[in-house]
């Protein structure tokens, strides 16, 4: 409660509201009047609290944040799409920085959902009792949001302040509390868990053979998708029929000499058209080449070997390009590098170039627009590493640690853990160019891989889990994603 | 608390269970000197080096269970009286040779050709073995779907022509004679490649090593113990005739002895097999050694010993030192021995048999019959297995007990094999390795062994 009084009513004399941790700015050409409605919300918080009865009789986060979202409802309604953001949320109760996160992602969910709002999500961090938002794009905006979850001797409350750029004045104010008892707090301080409606949940879920070693898909012509299960030997195509995959077709591998036998099978599989024909890479860790296959008359032909294993397609200089790594031969890690190959020809194998990174248990690619927007790695001690498109390592904003991850274009970051019997796994925003935890969910089994892809539509990512022994050792492909999306 | 620690926390204390295994490191292992690298898995030591570079076909896990790295399919087909082994595609040697069926082929020939025990049982219904394509069939002569389980034999090895090829899962590297062998991990190891990157085989006392055999019950501080199952019989043997009984039982008396004055580090041995299940106690009468010593003294003693016993030599040679006989001991690989089996110049013998405790007492006194009775073995020793054979399938324990009892006394009495002493082994494991698995025959297999705190 210290810093409540010291530090919001840090108001700037002219210019515009700055962010109270300094690091952003909003900028506004006329002065603000944001301090004397801060006033008035702080009166407000005081009759608040001298009169219970204006409390509410629902005691958990989810009705504090429905309230709030239903008053933003209420206030949005004759007012078109409105670009919305929340741009400044602080905590000074008892509830954690990982409580806070749920709480903003409740009600950025809630938001989402809302037809006259289009809300649009600047959270990068919430740390030390605030959050940090990329304020770069504000500009864009017409009604700024600033929140603030307080605590009294008996109560929690969480106060709303709506900003309209455009009048540079705030425009409504809301407060509501609630008991919020012990057990709720501490499972929201202390409980990783994903929101099954709200936010990255487990989808769908099929059993697959044992020793599957990844799953990519394609939209068909016909708006089909089809997937495609890599295992060691065999490839086999599956389409989506409702909630269920229809086994269409499969085709063999054949590999050749030399191999490296391994205990644990990986590999990736990339799959893609060009110039109208469907093409197919497959790589592993106990073959040093990839093969390259191209759809022709319905049978797949090896048209070509290429030394590395190929993850993602990008474009370099309006060039095509196949970015990808390399096993060490019969282990479980990559070598130190990555490479590229000019693409313009299946038959084509030319042109490779490397850059050094780290020998790692799992890489992925971020993109944006088909370009590369960085490197994540989880390297042979499982720390991870982001390195920017020229490849230089970034600081990681977090300490974070990890076994397998997987990017989905330059939206989200996945990452599991790396215990065994019951894993984890954890999901991060990356839009912002950060690495914003937001949703964690738990696995039965250890996570054998990660890999981006779609479901229904739905953008996610596929999570290959091996199970106990007590559930039989089973293996399971599980689809996360966002139903909201 | 922040969230980092909040996340940390968890996560470091996770990391002891990593989830992706480590690949690197080095376990030290104590075992004798091995002569060269042909197959020759004599006595437990060697069964255990011969391992690490030579892959089974089967494997006969501890539970009975029964599996390959070689084969993708395995069936039998008791129409066709046929056992069916697929190998797997594109499989190399050490050196990155192709492994094909043509090599499970001759090294099943190979095997067959051996005197040992478990391939004449094999060779006895084995009709012939064909090629097609990656398939070896395998037709028997009368139906046997135990077939796989006679193919467990750890002898039953996969090798190459050339002699720096190896199947295992590690191939040697660099030896330096009496100190240690390196031996690296084969990166083309049809099981998968180990995590372990090598294995130090030492053959000095300098450092506890990391895995070592000892006798079981030897308390050792982070050390984890595994009954090895296997026990290690040690025999006085008799190669020629004219060998009087006198210098037989001075011999045998003066080994004795040793033992006593060694402070009985060897179980005494009164029977052929195991004192635990024998039907019969043999009791040879030792002489007194004043006695002893004026047969002996008077005798040209060449007493020759298996090089499998050579943890003998330092104590024996005090020994016989300080007893100021005239006895000289002579070393020999078990593989040079049967050359000499038919000249007169080895006369007195010391040899060892590695047995596995579940194995039953017939199997294992067909083997010493048929192993150890050199050029003893005659129409006599034929008929008695011949016996043996069918009491077996009399379902009687009485009568087999019988067999045993009578085959037993009738070896003594011929006077060319004289039990002297039992060595039992526990592995002993260093406790930060992990996935170290025993098998039936008690070799510690090192496939999927990596450190814990890596």
């Amino acid at each position: 409660m210290k810093r409540l009084t010291q530090q919001s009513c840090e108001v700037p004399r002219s210019g515009g509201i700055t962010a109270l941790d300094s690091k952003f700015k909003i900028c506004s050409e006329k002065p603000s009047n944001f301090r004397i409605c801060y006033k008035a919300l702080t009166w407000l918080l005081l009759i608040l609290f001298l009169h219970p009865c204006y409390g509410f009789s629902q005691s958990s986060a989810e009705s504090l944040v429905q309230q709030v979202s239903e008053h933003l409802q209420v206030f949005f309604k004759n007012k078109a799409e409105a670009r919305v953001a929340v741009v400044q949320f602080e905590n000074y109760s008892e509830l954690t920085d990982l409580a806070m996160q749920k709480i903003y992602q409740m009600l950025t969910a809630r938001l989402e959902n809302e037809k006259l709002i289009k809300i649009s999500d600047l959270l990068i961090n919430f740390a030390n009792g605030r959050g940090e938002f990329n304020l770069s794009k504000v500009d864009g905006f017409d009604y700024l949001l600033y929140l603030k979850f307080i605590q009294n001797k008996s109560k929690t409350g969480l106060g709303l302040i709506i900003f309209s750029r455009w009048q540079d004045k705030i425009v409504s104010i809301k407060y509501v509390e609630k008991n919020l008892s012990q057990g709720e707090s501490e499972f929201l301080n202390t409980s990783n868990f994903a929101f099954p409606e709200l936010g990255f949940s487990k989808l769908t879920e099929f059993e697959a053979k044992l020793n599957i070693m990844d799953i990519q898909s394609i939209n068909g012509a016909d708006e089909q998708t089809r997937y495609f299960l890599y295992y060691p030997d065999e490839i086999v195509t599956y389409l989506a029929k409702g909630e269920r995959l229809e086994k269409q077709s499969s085709f063999k591998l054949k590999w050749t000499r030399p191999l490296y036998p391994t205990l644990n099978c990986q590999g990736k599989l990339l799959v893609f058209t060009f110039k109208n024909t469907l093409i197919l890479t497959a790589g592993n860790n106990f073959s040093p080449y990839a093969q390259i296959l191209t759809l022709s008359n319905n049978q797949w032909l090896e048209t070509g070997k290429i030394d590395f294993m190929p993850f993602k397609q990008l474009v370099f200089n309006q060039n095509i390009y196949l970015v990808g790594a390399s096993y060490e031969s019969g282990k479980n890690y990559f070598k130190d590098k990555i490479y590229f190959m000019p693409f313009s020809d299946p038959a084509v194998i030319s042109g490779i170039f490397e850059k050094k990174t780290f020998a790692a248990y799992a890489i992925d690619f971020s993109t944006q627009d088909g370009q590369l927007q960085g490197v994540h790695l989880i390297d042979r001690n499982y720390n991870y590493h982001l390195l920017t498109a020229d490849f230089i390592e970034k600081t990681a904003e977090l300490n974070k640690k990890g076994a397998g991850l997987a990017a989905n274009e330059g939206l989200w970051l996945a990452v599991s853990d790396y215990s065994r019997q019951t894993d984890q796994i954890f999901f991060y925003d990356i839009k912002s160019g950060g690495q914003r935890p937001v949703y964690t969910g738990k696995t039965a089994g250890e996570i054998q891989f990660i890999t981006a892809g779609i479901w229904q539509k739905l953008s996610g990512f596929w999570v290959c889990i091996q199970m106990p022994q007590n559930s039989f050792g089973r293996t399971m492909l599980q689809f996360w994603g966002k139903r909201n999306d | 608390m922040t969230r980092q620690k909040l996340l940390t926390l968890p996560l470091v204390f996770l990391l002891v269970y990593a989830i992706k295994p480590y690949y690197g490191g080095e376990i030290s292992l104590k075992l004798n000197e091995p002569t060269s690298f042909i197959l020759n898995t004599a006595n437990y030591s060697n069964l255990i080096f011969y391992s690490l570079i030579y892959e089974n076909f089967f494997y006969l896990q501890k539970d009975g269970a029964i599996s390959t790295h070689i084969f993708d399919d395995y069936r039998y087909e008791t129409g066709s009286k046929t056992l069916n082994l697929t190998v797997k595609d594109n499989l190399s040697f050490s050196n990155g040779k192709p492994l094909t069926a043509k090599s499970i082929q001759s090294s099943l020939k190979k095997f067959l050709g051996s005197d040992l025990f478990a391939a004449s049982k094999l060779n006895r219904i084995i009709k012939n073995i064909r090629l097609d394509g990656n398939q070896i069939l395998i037709e028997l002569l009368i139906d046997n779907p135990d077939i796989l389980a006679l193919m467990t034999a750890p002898e039953l090895v996969v090798s190459a022509e050339s002699e720096q090829s190896f199947s295992g899962p590690f191939y040697p590297e660099n030896w330096e004679k009496n100190r240690h062998l390196i031996l690296k991990a084969n990166p083309f190891y049809a099981g998968g490649r180990t995590y372990l990157d090598a294995v130090k085989i030492v053959f000095t006392d300098d450092s506890v090593p990391d895995v070592f055999l000892s006798t079981p019950k030897s308390l050792k501080e982070n050390f984890q113990e595994f009954d090895s199952g296997i026990f290690q019989n040690i025999y006085l043997c008799f190669l020629q005739s004219e060998v009087g009984q006198n210098t037989k039982i001075a011999l045998y008396t003066l080994l004795k002895k040793f033992n006593e004055v060694s402070g009985f580090k060897y179980k005494e041995l009164n029977t052929l097999t195991r004192d635990e299940e024998s039907p019969v106690s043999i009791q040879i009468k030792t002489i007194s050694p004043q006695k002893t010593t004026s047969i002996l003294k008077s005798s040209d003693v060449k007493l020759y010993i298996l090089a499998s016993l050579s943890y003998l030599e330092k104590d024996l040679t005090a020994f016989l030192e300080d007893s100021n006989l005239k006895i000289e001991t002579l070393f020999i690989d078990d593989s040079q021995m049967m050359n000499f089996l038919n000249s007169t110049e080895i006369k007195y013998i010391l040899i060892d048999k590695i047995f596995q405790t579940k194995i039953p007492a017939e199997e294992k006194i067909s083997r010493i019959l048929k192993e150890s009775s050199f050029n003893q073995f005659n129409v006599k020793y034929l008929r008695m297995l011949g016996e043996l054979e069918e009491v077996k399938y009399s379902n009687s324990q009485e009568l087999l007990m019988e067999q045993i009892a009578r085959i037993s006394e009738t070896i003594i009495n011929d006077g060319f094999i004289f039990p002297l002493f039992q060595k039992n082994y526990s592995l002993y494991i260093r406790n930060v390795w992990q996935a170290v698995e025993v098998d039936y025959y008690g070799r510690p297999l090192f496939q999927k062994a990596s450190k814990t705190n890596d």
